[in-house]
C-alpha cells in the first residue's frame, strides 16, 4: 500500500494535503481504501460552496458491490470538486493520490489539518 | 461457534493470484483477483472468456432404480422434458408452503442416476429432504467436497476448451462426458452469466491441472463479484435474495421451471392455489433513470406509496447504469414500463420497471 509521507490522514482512510493555515486542502481516499472498495463506479460529492463539518458525511463512493460514506476530515467550505470523477470514477482506483482527488476544502480552523494523522501513524493503523 | 470455512481444491492457486477471498455459503471463495477486479473480469466474460471456480456449489448424486421418477415427485420441473445427457433448471420447494428451499441444476445421466447441483449453503438441506423421502433402493449421496466445478464462460469459451481437448459445441443445457486420467469430467453447456459457456464438474484431483491448462489457454480467472454483476444483468434470480423460503416461484416468476401438469411435486397444492389466486407481488427488473444504484432491502415507491422492495442490485458494467431486481405489488396490473422511485439512503431515485434481461442473453449462440 502506498502511503505518501507528505500527506495527512484520517482513521476513515482519507488523505488531506498538508497546506499552511487556512489555505484550501485537497481531500481524497487512500490506496488502502480504494483497494478494499474495489472498482469504483459512482462518486457523489457536494457542490462548491457547501459548508462541511469534520466527521460528518461529505459524500459517497460506490463500487459494484457496496457503498462507502466519505467523511469530512476537517470543517470548512468546499471550494472545488473533481468533476472528472463523474465520467471516469476509475481514477479513484488508478490514481487515488493524484487524478482521483475528491474535493478541496478551505478549513475553518487553521490548526485542524496538522492535528490529523501523519503517514507513520496512518501506516500503523492500516497494519493493525 | 461457527464451523471453519471450506476451501476449494484451487485455494492455493487463488491465493497465489492475489485473490480477495470472502465467505460464501460456508466456503472461502475468490471475490476478485489482483490483476483483475470486477469490471475487468466482467468484461472478459462478455467479450472474451473467463473461468470461475464455483466448487462451493453442491454435488448430490441420486442413484437407484427409478431415480428420475422419484425426483420428479419432489422437484418442481418435469424431468421428463429432458433426456439422458441433458440438464434442467429446477426448484426444491417446501411441501407445506411452496417457498423455495433451493434452486438447482439436475443432470440426467440415466433413468437410475441424476446429479444435482444445489447452492452451497442449501446442499445439506436438499440432500436431507431427499434422503428422508427416498424409497428403499434409492441412494442420495452428498459429494460436496469430492468435485470441483469450473465455469468457463464467454464467447471464446468453446475455443478455450477445444485447446484442452474437451468436448464443445453441444446444445445449451446438454452435457458431454470426457475421460481425463481415467476419471470422468462432465462438460455442460450451462452457466450463470448469459454468455455461451460451460460448467465442468471435475474430480478434485484433476482440478488444478485443468485450471492451469485453462490459464495457459488465456482464460482470465474471475471471481464471485463479476459472477454477481453478470447474473444481475441477465435478471437471473439468486437464492436467498430474489427467491427464498418466503419468496415463492410464482412471485419470482419462475413458473417456467415448474411442471404444472405433474400430479405431484413438493409444494404443488400451495403453488397451484397461489397461481390461481394471482400472487400479491412479483419480481421485476429496475433500471435507474437517475444516477443511482438500487441495493437489496431498499424501499420501492409507486406514486409516493410503498410498492415493494429491492432484492438484488448493482451497477451494470455493460450498460453503465444502476440495475436491480425488486419484488413489486401491482394491484392495477403489470407494472412493466412504469416509473417508480427507490429510496436510496434518503434520496428518491427514479427507476423504470422492465422485464430482464438488461443485456441480451447469448447462451444459445454457436461459436
Amino acid at each position: 500500500m502506498t502511503i505518501p509521507e507528505n500527506l495527512r490522514y484520517t482513521a476513515e482512510h482519507e488523505w488531506v494535503s498538508d497546506a499552511a493555515g487556512t489555505e484550501p486542502v485537497r481531500v481524497g481516499i487512500t490506496d488502502f481504501a480504494q483497494d478494499s472498495l474495489g472498482d469504483v463506479v459512482y462518486v457523489q460529492l457536494p457542490e462548491p460552496g457547501t459548508q462541511v463539518t469534520a466527521g460528518e458525511s461529505l459524500g459517497e463512493v460506490e463500487s459494484t458491490k457496496s457503498v462507502s460514506e466519505i467523511y469530512a476530515p476537517v470543517s470548512g467550505e468546499v471550494v472545488a470538486r473533481n468533476d472528472a470523477l463523474n465520467a471516469t470514477p476509475e481514477l479513484l482506483n488508478s490514481d487515488p493520490y493524484g487524478e482521483g482527488w475528491l474535493v478541496e476544502i478551505r478549513p475553518s480552523d487553521a490548526a485542524a489539518v496538522s492535528a490529523l494523522l501523519d503517514a507513520a501513524a496512518y501506516r500503523d493503523l492500516t497494519e493493525k | 461457534m461457527t464451523a471453519p470455512l471450506r476451501r476449494s481444491p484451487l485455494h492455493d492457486r487463488h491465493v497465489a493470484l492475489g485473490a480477495k477471498l470472502a465467505p460464501f455459503g460456508g466456503w472461502e471463495m475468490p471475490l476478485e483477483y489482483a490483476d483483475g477486479g470486477v469490471l475487468k473480469e466482467h468484461a472478459a466474460v462478455r467479450e472474451d472468456v473467463g473461468v470461475f471456480d464455483v466448487s462451493h456449489l453442491g454435488k448430490v448424486t441420486v442413484r437407484g432404480p427409478g431415480a428420475v421418477a422419484f425426483l420428479n415427485r419432489c422437484l418442481t420441473n418435469d424431468l421428463d422434458r429432458v433426456t439422458a445427457g441433458q440438464a434442467q433448471y429446477t426448484l426444491c420447494c417446501d411441501e407445506a408452503k411452496g417457498g423455495v428451499v433451493d434452486d438447482l441444476i439436475a443432470y440426467r445421466h440415466a433413468d437410475h442416476e441424476v446429479l444435482l447441483v444445489p447452492n452451497a449453503a442449501n446442499t445439506t438441506e436438499v440432500a436431507a429432504r431427499l434422503r428422508a423421502a427416498a424409497p428403499a433402493g434409492i441412494d442420495v449421496v452428498n459429494q460436496h467436497q469430492e468435485y470441483a466445478v469450473l465455469a468457463v464462460q464467454g464467447p471464446r469459451s468453446a475455443r478455450a476448451l477445444a485447446a484442452l481437448d474437451l468436448p464443445t459445441g453441444h446444445d445449451y443445457m446438454s452435457f458431454a462426458t470426457a475421460t481425463r486420467g481415467g476419471a470422468a469430467v462432465i462438460v455442460c453447456r450451462t452457466g450463470y452469466t448469459g454468455e455461451h459457456g460451460y460448467e465442468l464438474v471435475v474430480p478434485n484431483a484433476l482440478a488444478g491441472e485443468i485450471w492451469d491448462q485453462l490459464r495457459t489457454a488465456g482464460v482470465r480467472p474471475c471471481g464471485l463479484g463479476a459472477r454477481d454483476t453478470l447474473r444481475t444483468e441477465m435478471g437471473y434470480p439468486l437464492h436467498g435474495q430474489d427467491m427464498s423460503p418466503t419468496i415463492s416461484p410464482v412471485e419470482a416468476r419462475l413458473g417456467w421451471a415448474v411442471g404444472w401438469k405433474k400430479p405431484e411435486f413438493w409444494g404443488r397444492a400451495a403453488l397451484v392455489a397461489e397461481k390461481e389466486a394471482g400472487p400479491l407481488r412479483t419480481l421485476w427488473g429496475l433500471e435507474a433513470v437517475d444516477r443511482a444504484i438500487p441495493r437489496p432491502g431498499m424501499l420501492v415507491l409507486s406514486q409516493g406509496f410503498p410498492a415493494g422492495q429491492v432484492t438484488s442490485g448493482t451497477f451494470s458494467p455493460t450498460r453503465k447504469v444502476g440495475i436491480g431486481l425488486a419484488l413489486l405489488e401491482h394491484p392495477a396490473g403489470s407494472p412493466e414500463g412504469t416509473e417508480v422511485e427507490v429510496d436510496v439512503r434518503g434520496r428518491r431515485a427514479r427507476m423504470k420497471v422492465v422485464k430482464p434481461p438488461f443485456v441480451p442473453a447469448r447462451v444459445r449462440d454457436r461459436t
